[in-house]
């Protein structure tokens, strides 16, 4: 794949034309908002990302069943698509053709494992293979600011949340150690942060000396992912690639949904 | 045309020291810096380093490793630099092509166990045309110190094979040395780092029938340290990574040290002063 790309990208030189050819994929556990985040993406209302070739609406239709996103089918296990994805970065427009792999939840449960033993398989190749992985997670119980309006009892304890998490770095860590770039995401931000003010703490303006990525990690990884900080320096050591970075996203606003992209489009 | 290859450890800096290389002009700028250096990046290669130090290490990130490429893939990273003389109105024009390698294939070596593909890449990078080699070393403890010797033995036999023992200029450089524990030693790298840390891959080098003539040492280090008055260094380690990788800590700050210096040398056989 490597040695596919570096042709790809040596016959770009020739053409030169930047396009650069991506496999980018979102992990995580059912409902934490995998789907929503790539579909959100294509929202025609953005600011430094992109997407050309998908219309939202499109998107939204072969997505959505009675007003509810339906959750992605786990036999046919990848849902995968073409994304045409234009960033702005400090050194001008990159243009990225994301091969973008959607996961249903389900396939994390060691039944389905156990079931689909050809499935299991192809998909992780498919992980193995990618140069981005975002791991989507949802927020826990416990959250200091959790928002009180929601049913917390849809959401993980914090006991079960940091099981969870070690499971994922068992994952990284034995199934993906030349993984190149793992991005998490906690999602569903507007539940339990205020996101205007985290906006203004995290947002990206290339104009001005703001953050830059390490201290949005720094940041984000000090306020969300404290419970968490030992097992985040294990992905780190025990991959490969670039160390692991967090990020909290939402739906409900654009600066912090497209950072992980401007992240991985700078990186990648 | 002098041109140069670039081997060494992997992630000992030799992309982000390339990258520098090309951000030099627009540092320069930032900094309203007056040097007796102007760096010119020619081409699209080169042009690309400088995307990458405006993408991703002024926005505190590292570089990507270097994949391993043949010799015909590679980039060639070209450079113009000019150098003011002292009193005169004369500039020296140096014009450089420039191949970075993947750390992978110096690493390889110390096996002596060594991959074909690799060993077609060290035959085109000892072909007669090729002036220097400039090895980027990273680290310091005791281990490093025979894997990089181990490795540099191995490199020296190929210089034999290709007969370049006597005509290729070696520059040994050890990175990254706004860290404390080397920064002191950068006036005299050859006793206070090379000495002091990696005596074998020295020895290894003085002991061989490589002409000493052609053979340097240097200390640099493209990150730097906060300012002529502020010698913290201008880095910030990542947790996991075993010290290995870093970002700049202030990137506005980011000013280079030594990084012209072996260059130079491999072109002129010239030395500067230090702190240029
Ligand atoms: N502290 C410090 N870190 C540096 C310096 N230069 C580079 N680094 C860091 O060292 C790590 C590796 O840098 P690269 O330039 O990718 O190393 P490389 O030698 O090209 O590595 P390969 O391509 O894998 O062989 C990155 O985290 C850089 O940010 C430096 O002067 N000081
Ligand atoms: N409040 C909030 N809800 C979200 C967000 N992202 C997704 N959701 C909701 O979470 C549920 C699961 O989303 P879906 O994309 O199907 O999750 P998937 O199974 O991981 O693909 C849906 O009801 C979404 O509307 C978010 O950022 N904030
Ligand atoms: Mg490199």
């Amino acid at each position: 794949m490597i040695e596919l790309l570096n042709i790809l990208y040596y016959y770009s030189k020739i053409n030169c034309e930047e396009v650069i050819t991506l496999g980018i994929i979102y992990i995580g556990d059912r409902a934490t908002g995998k789907t929503s985040l790539a579909l959100e993406l294509t929202n025609p209302k953005y600011n430094y990302v992109r997407i050309t070739n998908c219309q939202y609406q499109d998107l939204k239709d072969k997505l959505f069943r009675d007003g509810e996103i339906q959750p992605t089918a786990a036999l046919n296990s990848l849902y995968e698509n073409s994304l045409q994805v234009e960033v702005q970065l400090p050194a001008g427009a990159k243009n990225l053709s994301v091969n973008w792999v959607d996961t249903p939840g389900e396939v994390w449960r060691k039944s389905w494992r156990k079931d689909n033993p050809d499935n299991w398989q192809k998909l992780l190749n498919n992980i193995q293979e990618s140069e981005g992985i975002i791991l989507v997670l949802p927020p826990y119980r416990e959250m200091p600011s959790l928002n009180s309006s929601v049913d917390s009892s849809l959401f993980p304890t914090k006991e079960q949340w940091c099981q969870r998490f070690q499971r994922w770095v068992n994952f990284f860590q034995f199934e993906c150690p030349k993984a190149q770039q793992i991005t998490i995401c906690l999602n569903k931000a507007d539940l339990f942060c205020n996101i205007e003010k985290e906006e203004s703490e995290l947002g990206y303006h290339p104009r001005h000396n703001r953050k830059g990525w390490f201290e949005r990690h720094s940041y984000v990884k000090q306020r969300y992912f404290k419970v968490v900080q030992t097992q985040l320096d294990q992905i780190s050591s025990a991959t490969e690639g670039a160390p692991v970075r967090c990020f909290i996203t939402t739906i409900h606003n654009r600066s912090l949904l497209e950072l992980p992209w401007l992240y991985l489009a700078s990186q990648l | 045309m002098g041109n140069l290859v670039i081997i060494g450890p992997r992630s000992s800096g030799k992309t982000t020291y390339l990258c520098a290389l090309a951000y030099w002009p627009q540092r320069q700028a930032a900094l309203h810096h007056q040097s007796i250096f102007d760096v010119d990046p020619i081409g699209e290669d080169s042009e690309n380093l400088q995307k990458q130090a405006k993408n991703v290490i002024m926005p505190q990130e590292s570089l990507q490793g270097t994949k391993v490429l043949t010799f015909s893939e590679m980039a060639q990273y070209q450079f113009q630099i000019k150098v003011k003389k002292k009193f005169s109105n004369k500039t020296e024009l140096i014009n450089l092509v420039v191949r970075d390698s993947a750390g992978e294939l110096f690493d390889n070596l110390a096996s002596g166990n060594i991959n074909p593909d690799h060993e077609e890449i060290y035959q085109d990078f000892l072909r007669k045309d090729v002036v220097g080699c400039l090895i980027l070393l990273g680290d310091w403890q005791k281990e490093d110190d025979e894997d990089y010797s181990a490795s540099i033995k191995n490199f020296l036999s190929f210089l034999d094979q290709y007969d370049r023992n006597h005509d290729l200029k070696i520059a040994l450089a050890m990175s990254k040395c706004e860290r404390g524990e080397l920064w002191t030693g950068r006036i005299d790298p050859y006793l206070d780092i090379f000495g002091a840390h990696l005596s074998q891959t020295r020895l290894v080098l003085e002991k061989s029938n490589f002409n000493q003539k052609n053979l340097e040492f240097f200390a640099i280090s493209t990150f730097g340290v906060l300012a002529r008055n502020d010698p913290r260094p201008n880095r910030r380690d990542e947790p996991g990574k075993k010290g290995k990788w870093s970002v700049l800590r202030e990137p506005q700050k980011w000013k280079p040290y030594n990084l012209i210096a072996p260059l130079y040398w491999l072109s002129t056989g010239k030395k500067l002063g230090a702190n240029v």
